[in-house]
């Protein structure tokens, strides 16, 4: 409650006002959609830029946003139902390692580390929610090397800035913040293979199980194909390459996104992105885009799209735009798709907005907790 | 038949009793009875033997005679016991009288003895009065009664004289006492007459007092000691409403108890106040009338004396009828204004900050509060918002909002507000919404009342709300002359200087050029409280700006929509609005007209009323003005497109007491980079809002690419969005954290300065990268194995390729490493 006359206290009034544009300068970086028994989105879980990662019930922030209507707050503010503080600075993914019932949500952040929880340990969280945030420990946890440089300085941790599983063999690909990509072992906690050769840092990174291979995107303007086995790079794929005559326009990997079936590649840089098709190693079509994309991912033959503008787009294999839906985050830099075709776009504000397969707002809610 | 009447007299004479003188030598008569009738019977006997045997009657005739002689006997048998009988009566006749005497005179004798008994028995109960008397114990008597009555003999009785003696000296003791009351009331009589002598004198007193008052105002002014004018205001304080009383008594205090640099004082004459305080009291009496309270002014005392009251006399008459008719507005005539004087300079006479005038609304028992000699719009009111919520557009409690009920404007006319504060420091939350004079006159519900006031009033000091109001006021005051400071020197288009060294960007110099600083415009509650029609037509220039910045035309996104869901939405609220009923929009827009002036508290009513008619239409609109409804929600699905259609009117709606006052500046800075030749103009919207400093200016920031040769603005938001919002964050929120307290009036100029060098860093940042990368420079990141030989430290990090800033030695803000 606001102070007046008779009990004012300047500290917490100025506290609250910084507490509140805090809240607002939040970046959602990841979100997920939960496992689910019966195959509707139940909850989805957020990694967001204070290094927390909160799983939230969508049911329950459906039925708060309709009762709430006539409350004075116009964006739910939501409560999660586990919170995780999972890394010193922000957290930049989260993924869920499906083995079984012994499901494990992985996240990576950029304090250099992977950690995992057991899933079942946070839905089944009797803790009272102010209470949270350390009260599990992680049953994994994985820290990108440092490296000593001239007279034994050392450097920053590099960050991991995605993650990728195989769930097969058991590992776990980083894309971490040295240019390097590090495939892990769940079991032992090594480093079973480092792909090297990107320029800069790496930015996003997908799996390709069935053929054991892993693609990298990079600061650097190109994506990579590389074997897991051997550990070396098939093929180097530089969207900027047939773009030359754009005029100096630097440009990186952002993400990049492959389909079901695993022979679809759709990779963006800058304000354009390329599709692929991986089996024939055919360069299919160029899109340009009015603002970076910061996220895509494949739903059926479509390709979903978010960037540095409050819209998620969708598009067809060409490039060519099927529909736009506007969305609560200016800036969006996650969408995840649950199978039954529900969207949820995370990004700055702190937003998550969760987008029906009909193109309807289902909720939008900000984290506000902490 | 003969025979058997004397067989049965011969039994009853059987029965008689036996003669008792059978010993006696003659028969007794009795016996002689009997004799001759056993021989009676015995001829009779023999005479039926004789009839029975035939014999011959002869014999008959012998018998017959000498049972004739028996019955002679018989007969004087008979007489001589009747004569007999006779004898003892009369002998018993003789014997009754005597015994009949002597029995009257016992019962005489009988009589004579209870009397007596009675008698006695009466002078035994005899009391006398002497008991009740209260006398003087024996001993005092003998030892203070005068002699004569001591030896008085009056009786032979010892202790009988004793007790004559004793109530006579009673007797005498009394006399006496009755002497020395006479005496008494005599005198009493004379002090009486020498009060009344000296009253004469003293209320003759007065008026030689007043006279000499008069003849001392001229010398008490030029020593400079205001006494009387103290005086004046204590007069006039006591008849202020209550809440203005409470005011002034705690700022009396307050000043006095704390030294506190303000200064006091009630305005208004004595005369209106009296008169209005008796209209008050006569109006609540229910016996009002013109007459009478014109008389009622005449009757007042003249104690007006000084000039200046004397020449508002002939105003007395307006005021007057002002106070009958004034209606809801109606004033006290008294208003108290207080000064404030900066507290920390330490020279005697210190800089006057402020002036506030404190009037009370009677109707509404509100207090108002104004600037004194301010008549600057309500923008630049610097006493909205001294607390959170408070722009002083609404009435500040419930009562007054039901006395007005339609037709209130705390219009941008009036100066003074009724903001809530004013109410805190007035303590209307205790005080009895009752005239004071009604409230005086009810002594027997005023002890609750008074007990109730009592606690209030140590409530108020506990929470130092006097205090906290004045700091708050000085603070504010402050902050705003320290704001219009910077702004001037914004103004000139001069980078601000700042005091402070020990954070990075002072001492940083400029290497961009400040280019632009203007006001954009103020964001009032008129701009906010959007009413329907005006929402979408909002959204859409917005849509448009968006667009218009991306440097894509509408028609383009237009095509590339097809029918996809954002034009759907768009037009989805449109759809909404125009499915209205046509009635609906005009009175609506007159309405909203209103309601932009009017304050908020009216809108649920009017708006409530309408909704019950048009529930399903007014969706939108009962989003926007927050009324809680409990109405059916609509399909989900229209919801959804509800929803996000008015999410940023909901937004400002929310935030309406916020944006109250604020102003919204545009600063441009721009900078040339050589390679590749680009001109870079950053334009920041600063938001700065009347709780300046409390609530730090807020960014808004954007980024244009000047083409030289097109000369035509480009944004590059999309590319630069995210170093745009970490920058925003840089300056709104992480840079505050390090300021010094002390600073705290100068954020602005610090925000500024560290926005420049933000934006400068990122621009070298940018052009190195993009140098980097036109040099084929092949650089490894970090400290690892360089690919080509050369090391390179890294400037980006993370998904949202944020810059590397940190600040030296200050802990920075989480999610942000250093």
């Amino acid at each position: 409650m606001l102070g007046d006359a008779t009990n004012w206290d300047e500290d917490a009034y100025r506290e609250s006002l910084y507490k509140e544009r805090e809240v607002q300068t939040r970046t959602v970086f990841r979100t997920a959609w939960a496992p689910s028994l019966s195959g509707c989105p139940e909850s989805i879980v957020v990694a967001s830029s204070d290094g927390s990662i909160a799983s939230y019930s969508i049911a329950s922030c459906i039925s708060k946003l309709h009762s709430g209507y006539g409350n004075t707050k116009s964006l739910l503010a939501a409560e999660p139902h586990c919170f995780l503080q999972g890394h010193d600075g922000p957290a930049y993914d989260v993924k869920f390692f499906d083995a079984g019932d012994n499901t494990l949500l992985l996240s990576c952040g950029d304090d250099g580390h992977i950690r995992g929880w057991r899933w079942n340990e946070c839905t089944d969280i009797e803790v009272p929610i102010y209470l949270q945030g350390s009260h599990i420990e992680p049953v994994m946890d994985l820290m990108n090397l440092q490296y000593k440089g001239p007279w034994g300085a050392l450097s920053p941790i590099p960050e991991n800035n995605a993650i990728a599983t195989n769930t097969q063999s058991g590992s776990i690909f980083s894309a971490a913040g040295d240019s390097c990509a590090y495939c892990w072992d769940l079991e032992s906690g090594k480093i079973k293979m480092v792909f090297k050769g990107h320029s800069d840092y790496l930015h996003c990174i997908v799996a390709r199980n069935t053929v054991n291979q892993i693609i990298t995107g990079s600061e650097d303007g190109t994506a990579r194909i590389w074997d897991c086995k051997t550990g070396k790079c098939i093929q180097l794929i530089d969207p900027a390459k047939d773009n030359k005559k754009q005029k100096g326009n630097f440009s990186c990997v952002r993400c990049i996104a492959l389909d079901a079936s695993e022979s679809w590649l759709a990779c963006a840089d800058g304000r354009s992105f390329s599709v692929w098709n991986l089996p024939a190693s055919d360069f299919i079509s160029r899109t340009l885009t009015r603002s970076s994309m910061q996220d895509m991912v494949f739903c059926d033959n479509q390709i979903l799209g978010v960037g540095a503008e409050p819209l998620l787009t969708r598009f067809d294999i060409h490039g060519s735009i099927l529909s736009e839906i506007q969305c609560a985050p200016q800036s969006a830099f996650s969408v995840a798709v649950h199978p039954s075709g529900v969207a949820a776009v995370g990004g700055y504000g702190g937003l998550v907005d969760v987008i029906s397969q009909f193109g309807s707002h289902l909720c939008t809610f900000f984290c506000q907790y902490r | 038949m003969d025979e058997e009447i004397e067989e049965g007299m011969l039994i009853e004479d059987e029965t008689e009793p036996p003669p008792q003188e059978s010993e006696t030598g003659k028969i007794s008569p009795y016996e002689m009875l009997r004799e001759s009738k056993s021989s009676v019977e015995e001829i009779v006997t023999k005479m039926l033997s004789i009839k029975k045997h035939g014999e011959p009657k002869t014999q008959l005739r012998e018998l017959v005679t000498q049972m004739f002689l028996h019955f002679v006997t018989l007969r004087q048998a008979n007489r001589s016991i009747l004569l007999e009988e006779d004898r003892v009566k009369a002998e018993t006749e003789r014997a009754k009288a005597p015994v009949d005497f002597t029995t009257l005179q016992l019962n005489n004798l009988m009589y004579e003895k209870s009397h007596y008994v009675k008698a006695i028995k009466a002078c035994k109960d005899f009391k006398s009065k002497y008991p009740d008397i209260e006398l003087v114990s024996e001993d005092e008597f003998f030892r203070d009664a005068p002699e004569d009555i001591k030896n008085s003999i009056r009786s032979k009785d010892s202790a009988h004289n004793l007790m004559l003696q004793r109530l006579d000296y009673e007797l005498f003791q009394r006399k006496e006492l009755c002497k020395r009351r006479d005496e008494l009331e005599q005198h009493k009589k004379s002090l009486l007459e020498v009060i009344a002598n000296r009253k004469k004198f003293l209320s003759s007193l007065p008026s030689h007092l007043k006279s000499l008052k008069k003849a001392s105002l001229p010398v008490q002014n030029q020593l400079g000691m205001l006494q009387t004018k103290k005086l004046k205001q204590h007069q006039l304080a006591e008849l202020l409403p209550p809440p203005l009383y409470v005011i002034y008594s705690q700022f009396l205090a307050q000043k006095e108890a704390f030294g506190e640099n303000i200064e006091l004082e009630i305005v208004g004459s004595v005369k209106d106040a009296q008169a209005f305080a008796r209209h008050q009291a006569n109006k609540d009496a229910g016996a009002s009338t013109n007459v009478e309270s014109s008389k009622l002014e005449d009757d007042a005392p003249d104690e007006d004396d000084d000039g200046q009251r004397r020449r508002k006399r002939p105003k007395k008459i307006p005021a007057k009828v002002n106070i009958e008719h004034a209606g809801i507005y109606q004033v006290h005539p008294l208003k108290i204004i207080l000064h404030i004087y900066d507290n920390e300079t330490c020279e005697p006479k210190s800089m006057k900050l402020l002036s506030l005038k404190f009037e009370c609304l009677s109707k509404l028992n509100i207090i108002c509060v104004g600037i004194e000699g301010s008549h600057e719009g309500p923008e630049n009111n610097i006493l909205c918002n001294l607390f959170p919520d408070d722009t002083g557009l609404e009435l500040p409690h419930q009562s007054a909002k039901l006395v007005v009920r339609e037709t209130l404007s705390f219009s941008d006319k009036r100066t003074s507000r009724p903001y809530k504060w004013a109410q805190h420091l007035a303590g209307i939350d205790f005080l009895p919404e009752l005239p004071p004079l009604v409230s005086a006159q009810e002594s027997a519900s005023g002890e609750t009342v008074r007990s109730d006031i009592v606690s209030g009033l140590s409530m108020y000091r506990q929470q130092n709300r006097i205090q906290t109001v004045v700091q708050r006021l000085r603070s504010r005051k402050k902050a705003q002359l320290a704001l219009v400071e910077q702004l001037d020197s914004l103004e000139k288009l001069k980078w601000p200087v700042l005091t402070c060294d020990n954070v990075p960007w002072a001492s940083h110099k400029p290497s961009c050029s400040l280019q632009g600083w203007s006001l954009v415009g103020y964001a009032t509650s008129q701009e906010s409280s959007l009413n329907i029609m005006e929402k979408e037509k909002v959204r859409d220039p917005l849509d448009v700006d968006m667009l218009g910045k991306s440097g894509i035309s509408r028609e383009d996104i237009d095509g590339a929509r097809e029918d996809g869901e954002l034009p759907a939405l768009v037009s989805s609220t449109s759809i909404l609005d125009n499915a209205q009923p046509t009635p609906l929009r005009t009175p609506n827009l007159e309405h909203s007209k209103q309601l932009t002036l009017i304050s908020k508290s009216i809108t649920p009513q009017t708006n409530y009323s309408r909704m019950l008619s048009f529930s399903k239409h007014d969706e939108d609109y009962e989003l926007m003005l927050d009324v809680d409804s409990d109405q059916d929600e609509p399909m989900q699905t229209e919801l959804a497109a509800d929803d996000v259609a008015s999410i940023p009117s909901n937004d400002i709606t929310r935030k309406t007491w916020m944006d109250y006052g604020s102003k919204e500046y545009c600063l441009v800075m721009t900078r040339n980079t050589d390679s590749p030749a680009k001109n870079l103009k950053l334009q920041a919207k600063i938001k700065i809002s009347m709780e300046y400093p409390l609530r730090p200016p807020f960014f808004t920031l954007n980024l244009y690419t000047i083409n030289s040769e097109e000369n035509r603005d480009e944004s590059d938001d999309s590319d630069w969005y995210n170093e745009l919002r970490a920058m925003e964050a840089e300056v709104n929120l992480h840079i505050l954290n390090m300021l010094p307290l002390d600073q705290e009036n100068y954020i602005l100029s610090h925000q500024i300065c560290c926005l420049e060098m933000l934006f400068n860093y990122c621009i070298n940042e940018a052009s190195r990268s993009s140098e980097r990368k036109k040099s084929s420079f092949v650089i490894d990141v970090g400290l690892c194995k360089p690919v080509s030989g050369s090391i390179h430290a890294r400037s980006f990090r993370g998904r949202d390729r944020r810059k590397m800033i940190s600040w030296k030695d200050i802990e920075c803000a989480p999610g942000y490493p250093c």
